[in-house]
């Protein structure tokens, strides 16, 4: 796949050896900050570097979930962005990104779950973004195969309703942003190690590859679940992330059941019926670090137990595909975005956890005016990695479902 | 991703009788002169070692030990072999 065949993004090109800015992930992170650079800062002289194939990672694997309830005012309006930059990309990188704003539902099983979700709608509607508490009968109106029984593990006491989220292909915006960053002169470069950054003086002079020494001063690690690794590899530093896998999967196809994001922090699940017909679930986390991508059976029988319980008419429904992808978890669940602070010309975006797909359309945005201006857009200052040391870090983890190793 | 542990008193058993404790980080820092760089850097930094690091596990649905490992975090399995890559001062020196 990589030989002769013409990238649908456009030409393959020759790895220079110098450009003004290098992206090392191939990801939607730095897909979307090249595009933003190119199309809003005229910054064009851009490498991206992959190790594998763009799209790779988390990009590829997440299921496809955008969503913009999330519990603190800081995280909120960011997301909210991003949430309203689908229509907007679909249009100017004139690629169908089929995003389908079918609503979340996050069912709620306890009343301590509801007061929880009260303070989450609360501040979701403070910033604009809609988001109702329902209680269980109105769940049921909106998703009839819910099971609202009182005779299941975790009864449904109501649920979060957010109807501007849903699902977005995460393919196309792979290969949309792809190819509107390289209709601009942004160059992707797929197999091809980041092995080292070279500073002098405190400032970035250089990235090595396995294709040979680019000269640059600015560059950006945005490589999602191996940021952390190659951020302490490469400069030192080291990051309050926990690398887990995350597992999802998908059913055999069947008509249409589920109109509607469902998910549940106490099943530790959530499910969403593709265009093809496939429930697509996942959610569990596995909450020891590793790199292995690999699935469970452990958690294969606990996604069939869940949601055999809230969605019983799935009972006996095969799974037809698993897989797993990395999450790169924070205390606070909340990312680290920062530039020019350790050594010049240098900047990360990394520690989503399982939010890096949702976020990535405004987050490439505001990386991008970070990177072109070196002034820290008042929407990132909250995500500094000096948080942690200030002893300010976020209340993200009150929302509804929280992995980690640290607790 | 099948992940065994051995327990210093119980042997290997399946590793969700375990909980995961962190990267071995040596020991508490003193409270004397603590600066909020070196709390921080004890109790929420990682290396996130992609290879063999030690690190701590508690037996939870066992005995109750706390005890450190080694183990390769892309196989997932436990190393005899007592080098880590997070134990080597390794890029200390840098930045």
């Amino acid at each position: 796949m990589f030989l002769k065949k013409k990238p649908m993004w456009g030409k393959k090109t020759k790895l220079k050896s110098s450009y003004d800015v290098v992206i090392i992930g191939g990801g939607l992170h730095s897909l979307a900050t090249a595009y933003f650079l190119a199309k809003e800062h005229g910054i064009t002289d851009i490498a991206i570097i992959e190790k594998n194939y763009i799209g790779f990672g988390g990009a590829g694997r997440n299921t496809a979930i955008v969503r913009a309830n999330q519990r603190t005012q800081y995280n909120v309006p960011l997301y909210k962005e991003a949430l309203d930059l689908w229509p907007v990309l679909t249009k100017d990188l004139d690629y169908n990104l089929m995003f389908n704003n079918c609503g979340n539902l996050n069912l709620m099983h306890s009343e301590a779950a509801m007061k929880a979700a009260r303070m989450t709608i609360a501040t979701a509607q403070f910033h604009g973004v809609e988001s109702h508490l329902i209680d269980a009968k109105e769940a049921k109106e909106l998703v009839p195969a819910l099971n609202i029984s009182e005779d299941i593990t975790f009864p449904i006491h109501g649920a979060m309703f957010h109807p501007p989220g849903g699902v977005v292909r995460h393919d196309a915006v792979v290969w949309g942003l792809a190819r509107g960053a390289a209709q601009k002169g942004v160059e992707i470069h797929q197999q091809t190690e980041a092995l080292g950054i070279g500073t002098k003086n405190g400032k970035v002079t250089s990235v090595t590859t396995s294709q040979g020494v680019i000269n640059t001063k600015q560059v950006l690690i945005s490589a999602g679940g191996y940021s952390a690794a190659l951020i302490y590899d490469m400069l030192g530093i080291k990051l309050p992330i926990s690398v887990l896998t995350i597992q999802a999967m998908v059913t055999q196809p069947l008509k249409p059941v589920l109109d509607h994001v469902v998910s549940s922090g106490a099943y530790h699940c959530y499910a969403n019926q593709t265009l093809k017909g496939e429930i697509a679930t996942g959610a569990h986390m596995d909450p020891w670090p590793n790199y292995t991508t690999l699935n469970t059976a452990h958690y294969i029988k606990h996604q069939a137990e869940a949601l055999s319980e809230f969605l019983p008419c799935l009972r006996g429904v095969r799974f037809m595909r698993i897989w797993g992808g990395l999450a790169d978890m924070t205390p606070d669940m909340a990312p680290i975005m920062e530039g020019n602070n350790h050594v010049e010309g240098f900047f990360m975006d990394c520690g989503w956890g399982y939010f890096g797909f949702k976020s990535c359309s405004a987050v490439g945005k505001y990386m991008a005016e970070y990177m072109a201006t070196d002034n820290c857009p008042d929407m990132l200052k909250p995500f500094a990695l000096s948080r942690y040391q200030e002893h300010k870090l976020m209340g993200e983890t009150a929302a509804l479902v929280n992995y980690s190793p640290d607790n | 991703m099948a992940l065994t542990i051995t327990c210093p008193i119980c042997g290997k058993r399946n590793g969700y009788e375990f909980k995961f404790g962190g990267e071995e980080k040596g020991p508490r820092p003193e409270e004397k002169d603590l600066t909020p760089e070196a709390w921080c850097d004890y109790v929420h930094m990682n290396k996130c070692v992609a290879g063999v690091q030690q690190e701590w596990w508690f037996h939870k649905d066992g005995c109750g030990s706390w005890f450190p490992i080694y183990r390769d975090t892309t196989t997932n399995l436990e190393q005899e072999d007592q080098k880590a890559t997070n134990q080597e001062g390794k890029n200390d020196e840098q930045v």
